[in-house]
C-alpha cells in the first residue's frame, strides 16, 4: 500500500496505509478534494478595463493601418457588362437573346487604367445573385470521379447531371455543368495583352483534387447544355478555369480568378476588352462583372479588414477614454463595503 | 468476511427493486416505502434438517442479485433508460431524419455525438452495474458452515437451503433469517450488532428456547428434526411470529429466536441456528426499495430552456422554411429544376418545398440542443458530491468518524437556494448526549449546575450569572454532569430521607434494561443501551454508590456501597420476575423485582403525567413540590422522568403473574394484552421524585444559526417537545430573542381546557379551531402591521402539534402560510411526524420556496422525504434518517459548509456551466442560421459534418467541466463570513430569464460578427497571387473563429483560473487545430483547406480581430456590470483582493472546524474503502428498523414515522407493527 509515503516531510505525519502514488500527485489531489487549487483571480476592476481597451486600440489602430494601406494600394478596375451587351433589340428579353444560339455573342468593353498598375494583374469574373452555395448544388459533384475519372462509376451524387443517354458524364454533375463560359480578350493600342490562364487554383486542388489522367467524357452532350465545354483531350487537372469554378463560394455574390496579365499597365492605358457574353445569368437577374486588379500581401482589394481594425481601435480608445473620464470624476470606491446589497437597502429584507 | 458487506455508498440509493411479497401468494405487489406489507394468509412450513422434505416446497436460494441489467438485458434495458430522457429521444429523431436525403449533413453529423453520449452513459451505467455484481458474488460466495452428515462443512452462502442447520461463529455474519437453536453463552444467549441494519453499534440480546439448547455439537445438531410452521416472508423487520414442533410439542417463537441475515454474531463463541428464510425472502432484502428520486427546481428550470431553444430551433426553421418555398425558382437554371426535380427542391409544388426544408433545417440546427449537456451536468454533480462533499475536511467530524455523506449528486446545486430549514431538535439542534443533572428526591431538589438555557435565559433578563465553581470532588463523566454534596460520597444518608433516596437510587439501578459490558468495576464499565437517558440514568446511579455491575436474564446485581456505614460495600442480587415494557403508549417502565430478603417491589419510571395519574392517594404536599419542580427543570431545558415504586404482597404479586404470563403467550394482540396487564399493577404507587438530564446543544449551533438567518434562510424549529422546552432551545438557539415580536398559539389556554373537561369531540374540535383562526387573524394583522414600520420588529411564531392540526385545515391554510412566511423564525412544537411532513410540504407546495429538512431520528423522516432535500443527521440515533435524506452530515454546525461553501458554489457553477452550454450552441446555430439566409433557403450547411458534431463533444466539451469543477467566486471562509452572499441563490439571480436573455443577445452579436466579419472580408482574391477561397475556407475560417473565441469566453466567466482551465481551454483549441490539420487530408470538401488559409496573411489578420471584437462586448457589459451594477460576491471579491489566497492554510485556519494531524489521520483513516463497510453493509434502504432491537428488550420505541406519513398518503388504517 505505501509507496512511497515518506518522500517529504510533510508525509510523516501521514497515515502509511494511504495508497500514494507520488508527493505531488498526493498533493495535488488533496488540493483538488478541499477546492483549494491554485488559482489566479482576476477582477475586472475599471483600470483594467481602461488600460485594456486603451491597449487595444494602440494594437488595433497600426495593424488597421497597415492593412488598410496593403488594401489601397491594390488599383482595381470593375465593369459591369452583362446589361450593356444585350442588343438593344432584346433590352426586354434579355433571356431570350442568351439562349438565342444565331445572335452573336461578342461585345466590346472599353476600360481606362488611372494609375499604373504593376504587373500580374488579376482578371477576374464577379457574378451576383448566383446561388453558387445552393444545398442542391453544392452537393451535385462528386470528388471520386474529379479523381478517378470513369474508374469511379457511382455518380449518384451528381444528379440530375450524373448521366447522358446512359453514360456516365466526366466531370459529373449540376456545378460543372453549369461552367462559367464568357471569354475575355484584352487588347491595348494595337497590341493583344497576353492573358495567362494557368497557375489560377490552388495548388492542392489541382495535384490532388482533379486527376492527371482523367478526360472529360461524354460532357455536355444532354438536351439542355448549362455552360462552358471543355476540351475532350486535356486532363481535368490541367483545365483549371473548371477547377477554380468547381471550388463553389461561399456567397452568392462572388469572384472567380479568370487569368492573369503578366505585362504592367500604364496610366491613362486604353484596354480594349472582346469578349464573349455566353453565360445566362439573365434569366435569374444576376450581374456579371470584368475585375481587373493587382494583388498585395494580402491578396485584392479588400479595405474591410483595414477598417475595422481602424474602427474597432479607435472605439476602444473613446471608450477607454470616457471610462477613464467616469472613473476620474466619479470613482466608484473599489471593496466598500456599502455597495454590499444588504448594506445598501438598509435592513436587509 | 466483512468484505464481503462493503458496498459503495453511492450504489446503495440506486437500489431498485421489486420485491415481491411471497413466492406464491402475491408476487406483483411490491414493497412501498416501509410500509409493513399485510401479511399473506397461510404460513409456511420448515422442516429442519431435512432438505428432500423440503424439496417440494421450491424455497428460494440463498443467492442475492442487486443488479440492475443481466448480460442479455444489459443493452435493451439500459437503451431504454436512456432514450426516457427527452433529450437523447430528440437526438434520435434527428438521427433517423438526418440518414433522409432531405438531410443537409451526413447522419455521422448526429449520430456520432448521440453515440458518445450514450456510450458515456452506458459505461458509467455498466460500471455501477459491475460494482454491484462483484459484491453479489463477494457475498454470495461467502464461505458458512453447514450440518452435513453430523461434520461441518464449509459451502458458499449462495448454496444455502431453508431448513439447513448452520453454525456462525464470533464476529460472523448471519447469511440467511435463522432460527437461533442454541449457543455457547449459558442460558443460549446470544449477542448480535445490528449495525448493519440501523447503525446502532450497541448489542441486542437473543435468546435461544430451552428445549433447544442442547444440539450445539454436530451430533447432537444431527438429530433435530424440527418442523418450523411459520408466517411467510415479509419485510417486518420487528415481528416474527411462528411454532416450533418438536417431538409433538408446539413452541411459539416469537422476533426474540430470529437472527436476521447482515447481523453479525459478538461475545459469544459460536451459535447454531436453522434456516428459515433465504436470500430476495430475507427481511432486510424485502426491505429494500426505491428512494423517490428529487430533481433539483434548477433542472426543472432548465427543461423550460430547453423548452424555449425547442422554441427557437422551430422558429428558425419555420422562416427557413417559408423562404425556402418562395424562393425556389425555376429561373435558376443551374439547379437545373426541370420537371424531375425531387418534392424538396420542385417549383412547382412550393408548399412540399417548403414542408420538406423545416426538417431539413431541424436537422441543421439541431445544435442548438446542447446534447452533451445533461452527461456534462452529470458528471460535474458526480464529481461534486463524491469528491468535494463526502472529502471536505470541513464537514468531517472526528470525534465520530464520520465524513458528510451526499447520497445523491442532484441536487447540489439546490443546496444553494435553500430559504427555509425545518429542523427537529433532539439530536439535531441538541447533543442527544444526555448527561445527568438535576433531581428531585422526596420534595428536595438536588444539583447545583446552571443549563445553557438558563444562562441564556439570565442573559436576557440582565443577570449576570457567577459560573459556579464545581467542587474539585465533582465528578463529570458521559452521562453524568452532577455535583451537588448533599448528595455525593454517601452524603445523602444525612440528608432528611435518606430512605427515599435509597429508594430513588435503587429505582435508577434496577429499572431499567441497560447492558453492562467490560470489567465489573465503576470505571472501567461501559453501558449499552438504546437510549441515552437510560443510560445517564444508570451512570447516575453508578455514582451515588449503586453500582450496576452484571445482569443475567433473571438477575441485577448492584454493588451497594454507604448502604449503612461508611465504606462498607455490599453486593446485592435482586431477581428480576417481570419487565413492563417502555413504549409510545405505556410512556413508563416498570420493573418487579424480589430483593434478597424476599420483599417484592415494582420500581416504575415515566413520564409525569403518566406516573402521576397512577399515584396512590394522599402526601399532596410531595406531588405538588415535585410537579413544581418538574416545571422548573422543564423550563430550564430539562428532560424530566418520574420515578416511582410500590410495594407487593406475594398473593397480589402471583395472581397478576398468571395473567401475565397468559397474555406474553398468546399469539395474537400480544402486545395490546401486555399493555392491558401491566395497567393491573402499574398502580397506587408511591412516587419517590424525579430525574432531570441534559439536553445539550450540538457544538456550534447558535453561531451557525445565526450565520444561516443572516444568509436570509428561515429556520423552523419542528419538535415533539414541551412548548417551554422547544421555546427555550429557540432562546439559547439564536432563533428567537427579546427584540422580536412573539406571536404563540398554544391550545393551552383556559377556555380551550375548559371545553376539553367537558369532553364533547365535536364541541371540543369546533371550539379550538375557532380560536385558532381567531389567533390567526389577530397575529396575521399585527404581522402586517410591524411589516409596514419601517424598522419594525422581527415576528417569530410558536405554535403547538393541535392548534397545528386546525391551522393547517384547508380553509386557515393561507392565513398560516401568510403568517409564518412573514416571521423569521417559527418555532413548532408536541407535532407529530406527520405534521413535521405537512408543515414541510406547506411550505413547499403554498410558497414554492425551496425546502431543507434535516433531522437525525425516525420521527424526521417523512420531513425529510417531503423537502426538497432531505439531510440526515449522522448521529447516535440510528440511521433511518440517514437512510431517507439526501445529503447525511455529522452535526447541526455542518450545515453552514454544506450551504453557504458547498451549495452555493454548485449553484453558481451550475448556472455557470448551463448558461454557457446554452450561449456556445446558440452561437453556433446562428452563424448557421445567418449563412442560410444567403444560400438561398436550400438548408446548405456552412460548416463540414464532422466539425459539427465534434464541436460539442470535443472542442467545446472540457473547459466548461473545468468551470463545473473549479470556479470559486469567493473563498470558503469569506463565503461563510459574508452569508450574505447566498441570497443571491435564494433571489436566483443567476439563471433568471434575463440572464439567459443577456446570454442571447451576446450570441446573437457574436454570431453576427462571426458570419459577417468572415464572409465580408474573405471576398476577393486572398493572397498575393490572386487566388480566391471557395465554400469550405471560408467556413472552416469562421469555425476556427468560432472555437477560439467560445473557449475564450469561458474564461472570462471564471472567477478563479487554475492551471486545469488554461490546460482545458488550450487543449481545446489546439485539439481543433490538431483536427483539422489531420482532418484536412483525408476529406474531399474540405481538402487541404487549413493549409491554403494557413498559408495566406488573410488568415492571421482575420484571427486576430474576429475573436477580440466578438469578445470585446461581452468585456465591455462585464466591465460596466461590474463598475456600476455589482453583485455583492464582486464587491466581496473586491474588499478581499490584496488578501493572499487562503487556500493553503488560512481555509483551515478557522477555529470551529481546524482539523489537528491526527484528525486529518483518523479522517484518512475513514475514508479508507475497509471502513466504509460499517454502516453499509446492506442493500436496502428503509428506515424501518428503528428500535426493533429496542422493542425486544423494553426500550423507548419512538413512533414510526413512516407509519404516520404512509396513513397520510393511502388514507387507511396502517397495520401497526407488532412490538414483543
Amino acid at each position: 500500500m505505501d509507496v512511497d509515503g515518506g518522500s517529504t516531510s510533510s508525509d510523516s505525519t501521514r497515515v502509511r496505509s494511504i495508497p500514494i502514488h507520488s508527493g505531488q500527485c498526493k498533493a495535488f489531489l488533496s488540493q483538488f478534494k478541499q477546492q483549494s487549487l491554485p488559482a489566479c483571480k482576476p477582477v475586472l476592476t475599471p483600470a483594467w478595463v481602461i488600460a485594456t481597451l486603451l491597449l487595444l486600440g494602440f494594437v488595433f489602430i497600426p495593424i488597421g493601418l497597415v492593412t488598410l494601406h496593403a488594401s489601397r494600394g491594390v488599383l482595381e478596375i470593375v465593369d459591369r457588362y452583362d446589361a450593356d451587351c444585350v442588343p438593344e433589340e432584346f433590352k426586354g428579353n434579355k433571356a431570350s437573346y442568351i439562349k438565342d444560339t444565331s445572335v452573336p455573342k461578342n461585345c466590346t468593353r472599353i476600360l481606362k487604367v488611372h494609375k499604373y498598375m504593376k504587373a500580374p494583374i488579376y482578371i477576374y469574373y464577379q457574378l451576383d445573385n448566383y446561388y453558387q452555395n445552393h444545398r442542391r448544388y453544392v452537393k451535385s459533384r462528386s470528388d471520386q470521379q474529379l479523381l478517378h475519372g470513369l474508374k469511379y462509376n457511382d455518380t449518384s451524387s451528381c444528379k440530375p447531371e450524373e448521366s447522358n443517354n446512359g453514360l456516365p458524364v466526366v466531370p459529373c454533375g449540376l456545378i460543372a455543368w453549369s461552367l462559367f463560359n464568357d471569354t475575355y480578350t484584352f487588347i491595348r493600342g494595337t497590341a493583344e495583352l497576353r492573358v495567362n490562364r494557368k497557375n489560377i487554383a490552388w495548388k492542392s486542388d489541382r495535384d490532388h483534387k482533379f486527376g492527371k489522367h482523367v478526360y472529360p467524357f461524354n460532357f455536355q452532350n444532354g438536351t439542355l447544355i448549362g455552360g462552358g465545354k471543355l476540351d475532350p483531350n486535356i486532363p481535368l487537372g490541367d483545365q483549371e478555369d473548371l477547377i477554380v469554378w468547381m471550388r463553389t463560394s461561399a456567397l452568392p455574390s462572388f469572384r472567380k480568378i479568370y487569368g492573369r496579365i503578366e505585362e504592367d499597365l500604364e496610366a491613362d492605358d486604353v484596354i480594349v476588352v472582346h469578349l464573349m457574353n455566353n453565360y445566362n445569368t439573365y434569366s435569374f437577374g444576376g450581374k456579371k462583372k470584368l475585375v481587373i486588379s493587382t494583388s498585395s500581401w494580402l491578396g485584392g482589394r479588400n479595405d474591410f479588414l483595414g477598417v475595422a481594425y481602424i474602427f474597432v481601435g479607435s472605439s476602444a480608445i473613446i471608450l477607454s477614454l470616457v471610462f477613464l473620464l467616469l472613473h476620474v470624476k466619479n470613482p466608484r470606491p473599489y471593496g466598500d463595503t456599502a455597495y454590499l446589497s444588504w448594506n445598501r437597502k438598509g435592513i436587509s429584507s | 468476511m466483512s468484505g464481503g458487506w462493503e458496498r459503495v455508498r453511492s450504489t446503495r440509493s440506486r437500489l431498485s427493486r421489486d420485491v415481491s411479497l411471497t413466492g406464491r401468494s402475491s408476487t406483483s405487489r411490491t414493497v412501498r416505502l416501509g410500509r409493513v406489507q399485510p401479511q399473506a394468509p397461510g404460513h409456511r412450513t420448515i422442516h429442519c434438517n431435512d432438505r428432500e422434505a423440503n424439496f417440494p416446497v421450491r424455497f428460494k436460494g440463498n443467492s442475492i442479485s442487486t443488479t440492475k441489467y443481466n448480460f442479455f438485458t444489459f443493452l435493451p434495458k439500459g437503451l431504454f433508460e436512456q432514450f426516457r430522457r427527452v433529450a437523447n429521444c430528440y437526438f434520435l429523431f434527428i438521427s433517423i431524419l438526418s440518414m433522409t436525403p432531405i438531410s443537409p449533413v451526413n447522419p455521422i453529423t448526429n449520430v456520432a455525438p448521440l453515440s458518445l453520449v450514450l456510450l458515456v452513459s452506458l459505461i458509467k451505467e455498466a460500471f455501477e452495474d459491475w460494482k454491484r455484481f462483484q459484491n453479489d458474488m463477494v457475498i454470495n460466495n461467502s464461505p458458512v458452515e453447514v450440518l452435513q452428515d453430523q461434520k461441518w462443512e464449509t459451502v458458499p452462502w449462495k448454496k444455502l437451503q431453508v431448513g439447513d442447520i448452520i453454525r456462525v461463529k464470533q464476529d460472523g455474519f448471519f447469511p440467511a433469517d435463522l432460527l437461533l437453536l442454541a449457543g455457547t453463552n449459558p442460558d443460549g444467549v446470544c449477542y448480535v450488532e445490528t449495525a448493519n441494519l440501523d447503525g446502532e453499534t450497541n448489542l441486542k440480546i437473543r435468546k435461544a428456547l430451552e428445549r433447544t439448547w442442547d444440539y450445539l455439537t454436530p451430533e447432537k445438531a444431527a438429530e433435530f428434526k424440527g418442523e418450523v410452521q411459520c408466517e411467510q416472508p415479509n419485510n417486518s423487520l420487528y415481528t416474527f411470529t411462528g411454532n416450533l414442533i418438536i417431538q409433538k410439542q408446539t413452541l411459539p417463537l416469537s422476533p426474540n429466536q430470529l437472527l436476521l441475515r447482515g447481523c453479525s454474531l459478538r461475545n459469544t463463541e459460536y451459535i447454531v441456528g436453522a434456516v428459515i428464510f433465504t436470500g430476495q425472502e430475507t427481511k432486510v432484502m424485502m426491505n429494500s426499495m426505491n428512494v423517490p428520486s428529487k430533481r433539483s427546481t434548477l433542472e426543472r428550470k432548465l427543461d423550460k430552456l430547453i423548452l424555449t431553444l425547442f422554441g427557437s430551433l422551430f422558429f428558425m426553421c419555420l422562416i427557413g422554411a417559408i423562404a425556402s418555398g418562395i424562393f425556389i425558382n425555376r429561373k435558376y437554371h443551374y439547379l437545373g429544376l426541370d420537371e424531375g426535380a425531387p418534392t424538396e427542391f420542385n417549383p412547382n409544388n412550393r408548399f412540399g418545398v417548403a414542408a420538406l426544408t423545416l426538417f431539413t433545417l431541424i436537422t441543421l440546427y439541431s445544435t442548438i440542443i446542447p446534447i452533451s449537456l445533461y452527461v456534462s451536468i452529470e458528471m460535474i454533480k458526480f464529481i461534486q458530491c463524491t469528491q468535494f462533499i463526502n472529502k471536505d475536511l470541513h464537514m468531517y467530524h472526528a470525534e465520530t468518524n464520520t465524513a458528510a455523506l451526499a447520497r445523491t449528486s442532484n441536487l447540489n446545486e439546490e443546496l444553494g437556494q435553500v430559504e427555509y430549514i425545518f429542523s427537529d431538535k433532539t439530536g439535531t439542534l441538541t447533543r442527544n448526549l444526555m448527561e445527568f443533572f438535576k433531581c428531585s428526591i422526596g420534595g428536595e431538589v438536588y444539583g447545583c449546575g446552571i443549563t445553557e438555557i438558563e444562562r441564556g435565559g439570565a442573559l436576557r433578563s440582565g443577570i449576570n450569572v457567577q459560573e459556579v465553581h464545581k467542587s474539585v470532588s465533582a465528578i463529570h463523566e458521559k452521562g453524568f454532569n452532577f455535583d451537588d454534596s448533599r448528595l455525593m460520597r454517601g452524603a445523602w444518608r444525612n440528608e432528611p430521607d435518606p430512605d427515599t433516596c435509597k429508594e430513588f437510587f435503587r429505582c435508577l439501578a434496577i429499572c431499567h434494561t441497560v447492558l453492562p459490558e467490560g470489567d465489573e468495576s465503576p470505571e472501567k464499565i461501559t453501558y449499552q443501551a438504546a437510549s441515552p437517558d437510560e443510560a445517564a440514568l444508570v451512570t447516575a446511579a453508578k455514582n451515588f454508590g449503586f453500582f450496576f455491575y452484571r445482569r443475567t436474564p433473571t438477575m441485577i446485581y448492584v454493588r451497594e456501597s454507604h448502604v449503612e456505614k461508611m465504606g462498607k460495600i455490599q453486593d446485592v442480587a435482586y431477581e428480576i420476575l417481570n419487565v413492563l415494557e417502555f413504549n409510545s403508549t405505556r410512556k413508563r417502565q416498570s420493573v418487579v423485582c424480589r430483593y434478597p430478603d424476599g420483599r417484592l417491589v415494582l420500581y416504575c419510571k415515566g413520564a409525569d403525567t403518566v406516573i402521576y395519574e397512577r399515584l396512590a392517594d394522599g402526601n399532596d404536599d410531595l406531588k405538588k413540590i415535585t410537579r413544581g419542580h418538574l416545571e422548573q427543570f422543564g423550563s430550564a431545558g430539562l428532560r424530566t422522568l418520574c420515578l416511582a415504586y410500590r410495594d407487593l404482597s406475594p398473593e397480589i404479586y402471583e395472581s397478576w403473574n398468571e395473567k401475565f404470563i397468559q397474555a406474553k403467550s398468546s399469539l395474537r394482540d400480544r402486545e395490546k394484552k401486555l399493555d392491558e396487564v401491566a395497567e393491573l399493577i402499574e398502580k397506587e404507587l408511591i412516587l419517590i421524585g424525579s430525574t432531570a438530564i441534559e439536553d445539550k446543544l450540538q457544538e456550534g449551533v447558535p453561531g451557525c444559526i445565526e450565520t444561516l438567518s443572516r444568509a436570509g434562510i428561515k429556520i423552523w424549529v419542528l419538535t415533539g417537545d414541551k412548548m417551554e422546552t422547544a421555546i427555550n432551545i429557540a432562546y439559547a438557539c439564536n432563533l428567537i430573542n427579546n427584540e422580536m415580536k412573539q406571536f404563540i398559539i398554544s391550545s393551552e389556554t383556559d377556555a380551550i381546557r375548559e371545553v376539553e373537561n367537558r369532553g364533547d369531540q365535536v364541541e371540543i374540535a369546533r371550539f379550538i379551531k375557532e380560536e385558532v383562526k381567531k389567533e390567526l387573524k389577530t397575529c396575521l394583522e399585527e404581522a402586517q402591521h410591524c411589516l409596514n414600520t419601517v424598522y419594525g420588529p422581527k415576528l417569530a411564531l410558536v405554535i403547538d402539534g393541535k392548534c397545528l392540526m386546525y391551522a393547517l385545515d384547508p380553509s386557515l391554510r393561507v392565513m398560516l402560510l401568510n403568517l409564518s412566511l412573514n416571521c423569521s423564525s417559527v418555532v413548532c412544537c408536541r407535532v407529530s411526524p406527520l405534521q413535521k411532513a405537512q408543515v414541510t410540504s406547506l411550505v413547499k407546495k403554498g410558497a414554492r420556496k425551496i425546502t431543507l429538512s434535516i433531522g437525525d431520528g425516525a420521527n424526521d423522516v417523512s420531513m425529510i422525504q417531503a423537502a426538497h432535500i432531505g439531510v440526515g443527521i449522522s448521529g447516535l440515533e440510528g440511521m433511518q434518517a440517514v437512510m431517507a435524506s439526501d445529503f447525511a452530515i455529522a452535526q447541526f454546525r455542518y450545515l453552514a459548509d454544506l450551504l453557504l461553501v458547498h451549495g452555493r458554489w454548485s449553484y453558481l457553477r451550475i448556472c455557470k456551466v448551463i448558461t454557457y452550454f446554452f450561449y456556445k450552441n446558440l452561437t453556433f446555430t446562428l452563424t448557421q442560421f445567418w449563412f442560410t439566409f444567403h444560400t438561398g433557403f436550400s438548408g446548405q450547411r456552412f460548416y463540414d459534418d464532422w466539425f459539427q458534431s465534434l464541436y460539442n463533444v470535443i472542442f467545446t466539451a472540457l473547459p466548461v467541466i473545468m468551470v463545473g469543477l473549479f470556479d470559486k467566486d469567493v473563498s470558503a471562509s469569506l463565503s461563510k463570513k459574508y452569508p450574505q452572499l447566498y441570497k443571491e441563490g435564494i433571489r436566483n439571480v443567476f439563471f433568471k430569464w434575463r440572464v439567459v436573455g443577456t446570454w442571447a443577445c451576446f450570441s446573437v452579436y457574436q454570431s453576427l460578427i462571426f458570419y459577417s466579419f468572415v464572409t465580408i472580408s474573405s471576398a476577393g482574391g486572398k493572397n498575393s497571387s490572386g487566388k480566391v477561397f471557395g465554400l469550405w475556407d471560408v467556413s472552416t475560417m469562421a469555425f476556427t473563429c468560432v472555437v477560439i473565441t467560445v473557449n475564450l469566453r469561458l474564461l472570462m466567466i471564471c472567477n478563479s483560473i487554475t492551471r486545469w482551465h488554461y490546460i482545458s481551454v488550450g487543449g481545446s483549441i489546439l485539439a481543433w487545430f490538431i483536427f483539422i490539420f489531420v482532418y484536412s487530408i483525408f476529406r474531399e470538401n474540405v481538402f487541404f483547406v487549413i493549409y491554403v488559409l494557413m498559408s495566406t496573411f488573410y488568415f492571421y489578420v482575420t484571427i486576430l480581430l474576429v475573436p477580440i471584437v466578438a469578445l470585446l462586448g461581452d468585456f465591455i457589459y462585464q466591465g460596466v456590470q461590474r463598475w456600476f451594477f455589482p453583485y455583492d460576491y464582486q464587491i466581496v471579491q473586491e474588499i478581499h483582493r490584496h488578501e493572499p489566497d487562503d487556500n493553503s492554510r488560512a481555509g483551515l485556519l478557522e477555529i470551529e472546524n481546524r482539523l489537528t494531524p491526527q484528525e486529518e489521520r483518523s479522517y484518512a483513516i475513514a475514508q479508507l474503502p475497509r471502513e466504509l463497510s460499517k454502516h453499509t453493509g446492506f442493500a436496502f434502504d428503509s428506515p424501518g428498523y428503528e428500535s426493533f432491537f429496542a422493542a425486544q428488550l423494553g426500550i423507548y420505541a419512538p413512533q414510526k414515522a413512516w407509519d404516520v406519513a404512509r396513513r397520510a398518503s393511502v388514507r387507511s388504517r396502517p397495520t401497526t407493527s407488532k412490538k414483543n
